[in-house]
């Protein structure tokens, strides 16, 4: 398979416990011999790097440097994770099997890639939007979740680590309970697990 | 070209949503493109009561989800637009199965979805600059305002060639981007004149007495109520016209300075002379054209001034500010009166000039239409628009993108290294 990972923490840029995960699935999925590149954000680090554990990745940062919060500046970073997915894309001959999306922020490039390039992808959920912010719901508030949202709507299939997020998703986003799959991070199949959804995923899409 | 040429244009305006100069702007180019043999695709924001998809003489117009859940600010909401904007857009190109030639943004509204347009289909992109944030708001003054002047830098650079409706913009554009200058083309703005000629033969004398006594000329200003379109100096400007002439001021349009104007034309005691009719229908605003005896553009910050045109072609006589575009337009006492910008007397003089001499405001006329009639049609601008979207064409076939499925040089490199 070949899969591009969106995530926008990654090392060295460690926000949360996501960066560490993510570098993990990508050099599991290495090991597994599946072509593997990681989209992230770096402010300076920029460019196409091959790191020690054989993980391509690709940083991009935002040419619009001025913000009035989050959302403006994730929106239009937006682009450039999508312009170096389609690079990708196009350099790997057309061949890119699915996108694992880790959180809300790289969302809106995943479903441009989706409808242009028919490639679909997984919306691996960590957190939401209500819980981070305790259930307010500014207008700052309610447009993450509309992303969230529209992550759930348009993924081919949602992964969560628990039982209890899947849950949540389900009664907060409505989503069908079959379009979501929770895979542990501690079990003993989770790689295994992981490249089922992901295969499952790629050959829906070649179903339709 | 075995097939036609097609384009997908992207605007945050299309009639019947109608917010600024955007909006008859992508409507006209892409009637007179399509009547050029260029199969135009407009992607656009919804409004109620228009449909999703309709065909209007040979344009194929999508409105899509304008974002409806509530937003942080205005910037924000224009962002999230572009999300569903992009989203759609990329369905229906997709769907098209690889036809669309180019892609043609319309400002910084619609910027994000043009740019991610362009790379997922590695397709030429172009961009018309109607307006610029730093031009708007005369210099960059805090953070919100720079984001958006960072925008629209970004759109500029990622633009296969940008236009501009003036060599006003032209020059503007290339200062506050440092653009280099074979990326910017002039292709001006129109005007549609035969929308008045159906007004030509019409009795409007009652329509016009519900907006002003017989006796009184009118004197007409349309846009948008905010700074930059100068309606504070036309508004300043009236006591000093009702002391040599008996006009009634009409102001058309609606925008953040309404209050503030208003409460202004009652202290000067003028509320029986200064009308405020809000924003009026396509209908209503040919025909105020048509009675108006003399039009008023006195803009401090104007990309262009269609709607000096629009009263050209509606046989107003017409007094600008010297700003931006508007001198190209009009020539001093040859098709129009020019005035200094933010110059209440100035904009008071080249008023009464024009009421006071009813032949001279008849050779404005005259000379005018004929100006709008050669220089400012449609068809014209859609044949020069048609011939810079195939000499880009041309350019892009010679590049590693127009192989489709090809490598860059540099990506061949990266691959083997790994």
């Amino acid at each position: 398979m070949q899969v591009i990972i969106f995530s926008w923490e990654y090392p060295p840029r460690i926000i949360g416990q996501l960066a560490n995960y993510v570098e993990q699935l990508a050099v599991q999925l290495l090991k597994s011999n599946e072509k593997t590149w990681v989209v992230t954000y770096h402010d300076f680090l920029t460019g196409e790097y091959e790191g020690t554990e054989g993980v391509k990745t690709v940083r991009v940062t935002n040419p619009v440097r001025t913000h009035i919060g989050v959302l403006t500046w994730v929106l239009t970073l937006n682009q450039e994770v999508e312009r170096v997915a389609a690079n990708i894309y196009y350099t790997a001959g057309k061949q890119i099997d699915l996108i694992d999306v880790h959180e809300w922020h790289f969302i809106p490039a995943a479903v441009t890639l989706k409808k242009a390039l028919d490639i679909p992808y997984v919306y691996s959920v960590e957190s939401l939007e209500e819980h981070r912010s305790h259930g307010a719901n500014s207008p700052f508030n309610m447009s993450i979740e509309s992303i969230e949202r529209l992550g759930t709507y348009e993924a081919g299939k949602v992964l969560t680590k628990s039982e209890w997020m899947r849950d949540e998703i389900i009664r907060s986003h409505k989503v069908p309970e079959d379009r979501i799959r929770v895979v542990s991070p501690t079990s003993a199949s989770w790689l295994k697990e992981i490249l089922e959804t992901y295969k499952n995923v790629a050959e829906g899409r070649a179903q339709k | 070209m075995s097939r036609d040429l097609s384009v997908m244009m992207l605007t945050w305006e299309f009639p019947p949503r109608i917010i600024g100069g955007i909006s008859p702007h992508v409507y006209n180019l892409s009637k007179s493109l399509a009547r050029n043999g260029v199969k135009v695709y407009v992607v656009t924001c919804d409004f109620p009561g228009a449909p999703q998809h309709e065909t209007i003489e040979g344009v194929e117009v999508y409105r899509v989800d304008s974002y409806k859940n509530p937003a942080p600010d205005f910037a924000t909401w224009v962002y999230l637009m572009n999300v569903n904007m992009q989203k759609e857009a990329a369905a229906l190109a997709r769907s098209l199965g690889g036809k669309i030639d180019i892609f043609h943004a319309h400002d910084w509204l619609v910027a994000t979805a043009g740019i991610g347009l362009k790379h997922v289909f590695r397709e030429p992109f172009l961009a018309t600059m109607h307006s610029t944030e730093i031009g708007r708001r005369n210099g960059i003054h805090f953070d919100y305002e720079r984001m958006i002047h960072e925008t629209e830098a970004w759109l500029t650079y990622e633009a296969w060639k940008v236009i501009c409706c003036s060599d006003y913009m032209v020059s503007h554009v290339r200062w506050a981007f440092g653009l280099p200058p074979d990326k910017l083309i002039m292709i001006s703005n129109g005007v549609n004149a035969e929308a008045f000629a159906k007004y030509e033969n019409e009795d409007l004398s009652q329509f016009r007495s519900k907006f002003a006594l017989p006796e009184e000329k009118i004197v007409l200003f349309v846009g948008r109520l905010v700074y930059e379109k100068g309606v504070h100096v036309f508004v300043n400007a009236a006591p000093k016209v009702l002391e040599k002439e008996n006009a009634k001021f009409i102001i058309v349009g609606n925008g953040y300075m309404k209050d503030q104007l208003s409460s202004v034309v009652k202290a000067l005691g003028l509320a029986h002379k200064v009308l405020f009719t809000g924003f009026v229908d396509d209908e209503t605003l040919r025909k105020l054209q048509k009675c108006a005896d003399v039009s008023v553009v006195p803009s401090l910050f104007e990309p262009f001034g269609i709607v000096a045109l629009e009263a050209m072609a509606a046989k107003s006589p017409v007094v600008v500010s010297d700003a931006g575009g508007l001198p190209e337009i009009v020539d001093h006492d040859v098709d129009g009166v020019r005035t200094y910008a933010g110059n209440p007397e100035s904009l008071a003089w080249g008023i009464t000039r024009v009421l006071a001499d009813d032949a001279y405001a008849n050779r404005l006329r005259q000379n005018a239409l004929k100006k709008i009639r050669e220089k400012y049609n449609w068809n014209q601008i859609a044949q020069q628009t048609k011939s810079i979207y195939e000499a880009v064409l041309n350019d892009y076939s010679k590049s590693f993108w127009a192989q489709k499925g090809q490598e860059s040089p540099a990506e061949k490199a990266t691959d083997k290294s790994a």
